[in-house]
């Protein structure tokens, strides 16, 4: 996988670990490969790291899975913290490292308060959880993970992205960060991109958002009910309803944002988030603002 | 299907049965899930899955994630870890008022023998520092506390110089029936940030009524604007006693609150103490002061779909309980109840006592609920065999009645009442009114979020907050 340089002005910068996993989701992009390229990314990045503009604001970790890494990824985050001492770390992991608490700890010493964790949720019943994340007892090792990582007050992300598979739980799994995980930072409720397995088992997963918006916004409303941090990625602004619209941001990464014909006279083209640039297929219900 | 049943308990309310965990999260499903539950014949599959991923039911004989749900019952829970933050000083017994249902049997405000000495004072604010919580509430109440301004003064600066080492986050609030809030009281109070909790029953000719004096509403509204123009109207709160007068005039009660700017209201009975004792048949008032909260209720829910403020605090505690998984510290509903876990009293007459209940038991001669004397040391009397044996029937998950109630984890214990209208610590809760008070009220809250979700819900977040 080649790594495009770390840029200042861009709003993804990322450092690409490894394509390995312990997750084997059907909806992910980066469908993880059984090789042993561990040693060659971390070098790869240790020289990013260390050409990388000084005032950097944001530096993404992602795979695969980091954390399988081990100690090294504690290496990594000790270097940016040393070359980079402003810039916030946001690592993307399955978690399921973190129930060792051990290692939570020591994701604490080495990034303190620079580093923020997001961790997918896929449903709040196990069985469901494990059957998206491709893996038994995913979700347990989850679910003590960002409990370890909350005892160690380290900032999380809890990442939902919706599928045909747990859109119908969508405002059960809400009660249930509400009760249960009240202690992430911000819940982000993330539409699928349609790559990857995505595509080959896509009628097995894929929903057109706009079946799931109800579902969608009952959540939403719920964590807002009781005050926490809430937020909708890669919903075009048309599909949701207007009430709603506060809660969307932009995108995640401005390269894969994309617009189609009538999005051109839609006066809400500049707060949209549009269309993954990587997405086979528009979205069905698109209509101008 | 095979699974094993956690602890959890139910109940019916309306046409629903309601299941409670032992953290307190709430599911309903239609009647008849229960048997499906325990036959394991539900038919509903995402219920079933609800069931399992809040701790209802486990797939495995223990949950993967029990230290989850310890640490959920711990943070319910964490008022134990905070020890007691509400340390009540009661001053004197002299009033200038004769209140018909007078909770603290005051004496009159030129009798001398009926105010606490200075030792004992010093003695209560030790007492108190010894206190582990980090929130320390130090609370004045009478008779009529302001009567007692040097003493009330005295207590204060004691507990400043104290924490100068201390550093503990200090609050005062001085319970006052707001007639007597002279320049010299209001000082006091400005000076180190004192809240003003007062008296206020309704209108005036209900409230001169419950007060036994003509004038006393006009004095009260006097001494609240007062309050607010020196400390801040954020400053001065009010509390109302439904009188079985006031059980008439819910709407009005509600409606004065409104008038005077208040943002908030409790809706509280009067307890079986003090002079109202002597109330007649206590039974009917349950039954009628149960009315009269429904309809203040739903009269404080008309004013805020009509955009006003206004937060009725007992339906706030209680959906706090239900509806979040935080800690809510309260101390009339609580397990283990409020009684020396969080509240202790130090009363004019230098002895301990366990709550403000206790020390009015105390007036009609009957100490069951005093702990010693306040030159004792600490230790000798939070750790007395006398609190000892209260903590047996403290805590309502092992009290008969409540051990089995779906309402328990909203609910709490009193062993202080059960003694009073019982006549022993235990209690009895097919006949209890506190029970009775407390379930028609909880079930009444539970359906309107489960019936009125829609509704209620905007309204309730703001109570919440
Ligand atoms: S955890 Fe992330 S990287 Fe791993 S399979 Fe799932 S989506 Fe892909
Ligand atoms: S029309 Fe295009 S730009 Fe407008 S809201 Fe829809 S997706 Fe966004
Ligand atoms: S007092 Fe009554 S309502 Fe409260 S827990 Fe006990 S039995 Fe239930």
């Amino acid at each position: 996988m080649k790594q495009r340089p770390l840029d200042i002005h861009s709003n993804d910068n990322t450092l690409f670990t490894t394509e390995q996993c312990n997750n084997h989701c059907i909806m992910c992009c980066q469908p993880p490969r059984k090789i042993d390229d561990i040693d060659h990314y971390y070098q790869q990045n240790i020289k990013r790291v260390l050409s990388a503009p000084k005032d950097l604001p944001l530096i993404a970790l992602t795979g695969g899975e980091p954390t399988l890494m081990g100690d090294k990824l504690f290496s990594l985050i000790r270097l940016i913290r040393e070359q980079l001492p402003n810039t916030e770390i946001h690592i993307l992991s399955n978690g399921r490292k973190f129930a060792d608490p051990e290692y939570a700890k020591a994701l604490k010493l080495a990034g303190d308060n620079k580093v923020m964790v997001g961790v997918p949720l896929h449903s709040d019943y196990e069985k469901d959880h494990d059957i998206i994340a491709g893996s038994k007892g995913a979700y347990n090792e989850t679910i003590l993970g960002l409990y370890n990582l909350a005892m160690q007050g380290i900032a999380i992300e809890l990442r939902i992205v919706m599928n045909k598979l747990n859109y119908m739980r969508l405002p059960q799994m809400a009660t249930f960060i509400h009760k249960n995980l009240s202690f992430v930072t911000w819940t982000a409720f993330m539409g699928m991109e349609r790559v990857g397995f995505a595509d080959t088992k896509s009628t097995h997963i894929w929903i057109e958002p706009i079946e799931y918006i109800p579902q969608l916004c009952q959540a939403v409303q719920l964590l807002d009910d009781f005050r926490h941090e809430v937020v909708i990625f890669n919903i075009p602004l048309c599909l949701l309803p207007e009430q709603y619209h506060p809660f969307a941001e932009k995108s995640i990464s401005d390269w894969k944002n994309k617009y189609t014909d009538c999005c051109e006279q839609c006066r809400l083209k500049e707060q949209c988030c549009g269309f993954f640039a990587t997405s086979t297929q528009l979205y069905t219900g698109i209509k101008p603002y | 299907m095979k699974y094993y049943l956690l602890p959890f308990k139910f109940t019916r309310i309306g046409d629903h049965e309601v299941f409670v965990n032992e953290v307190g999260d709430m599911l309903h499903a239609p009647i008849g899930t229960a048997e499906q539950i325990v036959n394991r014949t539900i038919e509903d599959p995402e219920l079933y899955k609800s069931l399992v991923a809040n701790f209802f039911i486990s797939e495995i004989r223990i949950p993967a994630l029990l230290d989850v749900y310890a640490e959920r019952l711990a943070e319910k829970k964490r008022f134990l870890d905070d020890y007691t933050a509400l340390h009540i000083f009661v001053l004197t017994l002299r009033c200038n008022q004769n209140c018909i249902y007078c909770q603290a049997s005051s004496r009159d405000e030129h009798c001398a023998a009926s105010s606490m000495s200075r030792e004992n004072m010093r003695l209560a604010v030790q007492h108190m520092f010894k206190s582990r919580s980090q929130y320390l509430t130090m609370e004045f109440q009478g008779g009529e506390p302001s009567l007692e301004h040097d003493l009330f003064l005295y207590g204060i600066e004691l507990a400043e110089e104290i924490n100068q080492t201390e550093h503990r986050h200090l609050t005062y609030v001085l319970c006052t029936n707001s007639i007597n809030l002279t320049d010299e009281v209001m000082a006091t109070c400005k000076q180190y940030n004192v809240l003003i909790s007062t008296s206020l029953d309704g209108p005036s000719w209900l409230h001169n009524q419950n007060r036994g004096k003509q004038d006393s509403y006009e004095k009260v509204v006097k001494g609240i604007t007062k309050a607010r123009e020196i400390l801040g109207a954020d400053r001065v709160s009010a509390l109302m006693t439904a009188s079985e007068l006031s059980l008439n005039y819910p709407i009005e009660i509600v409606d004065e609150y409104h008038k005077l700017g208040f943002t908030s209201i409790f809706l509280r009975a009067l307890n079986p103490y003090g002079k109202a004792t002597d109330n007649a048949d206590w039974e009917a008032y349950t039954n009628r002061f149960i009315e009269f909260y429904k309809q203040a209720f739903e009269h404080i829910i008309e004013l805020n779909k009509q955009g006003h403020v206004m937060i009725e605090e007992y339906a706030a505690i209680i959906l706090r309980k239900l509806l979040t998984p935080w800690c809510t510290g309260f101390v009339d509903l609580q397990s283990p109840a409020g009684i020396v876990n969080s509240v202790l009293i130090y009363n004019y007459d230098g002895y301990m006592y366990a709550s403000d209940e206790s020390r009015m038991l105390a007036e009609e001669n009957d100490f069951t609920f005093q702990i010693g004397k306040l030159s004792e040391s600490y230790e000798n009397l939070v750790y007395s065999p006398k609190v000892k044996e209260w903590s047996k029937v403290w805590n309502n998950e092992a009290i008969a009645g409540c051990s089995d109630c779906a309402l328990q984890a909203y609910c709490g214990a009193d062993p202080v009442r059960n003694h009073s209208t019982q006549g022993d610590l235990y209690g009895f809760r097919p006949t209890s009114l506190f029970c009775k008070k407390n379930k028609a009220i909880i079930e009444y809250i539970i359906s309107c979020v489960i019936d009125r979700y829609d509704e209620l819900m905007p309204i309730f977040r703001n109570w919440i907050r």
